[in-house]
């Protein structure tokens, strides 16, 4: 997903920094709100945490409609007719390194709950599953974040700070 | 010239000119070709396995 604007037709440039700081907080904000929102909490705080877990999960999406206006979520979203070579070769690597990175995490993913399911069934040990559709809403969405972000992402931690290009 | 304008007359993104500059992309035949046009310069003065000597002592040398 990218938002073109009139005033940035190429998408806003930043710093490798920032856009990897902003990166980070939208992978610790997004998964840190849905576990404050479905944690078992005391009655007194049960509805503080959801509360405050909600507030997360809103600057994680804060951050997302951000970055969903810059040139690196252009170049990983953007139709390969409307970008040059280059652009589209480091999203070519970036792609291939996004669908590693989440093939492998959907996997372990995976694996988890198969164990966790084994564990529960075979010696009564309860490891969290998602069971609520909360669950499988919190991680479908997250799911969602994750794959429209990653190719962005990898080509943030690859990219070097282009001097005087920079909207910031 | 400036980057955009650069940029615009070989079809590409300003950026990609910064990235050509600072030696972090290899073009490919098709944009060294027109870049050569832009600079009415042979293709081989942009391409070079060793650093670059300045770019008017090149063309001097390849202009004889």
């Amino acid at each position: 997903m990218y938002v073109r604007s009139k005033r940035y037709p190429l998408g806003k440039t930043f710093r490798p920094g920032t856009l990897r700081a902003l990166f980070v907080l939208l992978y610790v904000l997004y998964p840190a709100g849905c576990i404050l929102q479905i944690v078992p909490a005391p009655d007194n705080l049960e509805r503080p945490l959801a509360v405050v877990g909600l507030l997360l999960v809103a600057a994680s999406l804060l951050i997302f409609a951000l970055l969903a206006g810059t040139s690196l979520q252009r170049q990983s979203q953007e139709q390969p007719s409307r970008l040059d070579e280059r652009e589209l070769a480091e999203r070519n690597r970036a792609t291939y390194v996004a669908y590693v990175i989440l093939a492998g995490s959907v996997m372990l993913g995976l694996v988890y709950m198969m164990i966790a399911k084994d564990l529960e069934a075979g010696r009564g040990i309860h490891l969290w599953l998602p069971k609520t559709s909360d669950h499988w809403n919190g991680l479908f969405w997250g799911f969602v974040l994750v794959s429209l972000t990653l190719p962005g992402a990898v080509m943030a931690w690859r990219s070097r700070a282009p001097e005087g290009e920079t909207n910031e | 010239m400036s980057r955009k304008e650069l940029a615009e007359r070989v079809d590409v993104n300003p950026q990609t000119i910064g990235y050509l500059e600072r030696g972090d992309y290899a073009p490919s035949v098709e944009l060294a070709l027109k870049l050569a046009g832009v600079f009415k310069a042979p293709v081989e003065a942009l391409f070079s396995l060793k650093p670059f000597a300045p770019l008017g002592r090149t063309l001097k040398e390849l202009r004889g």
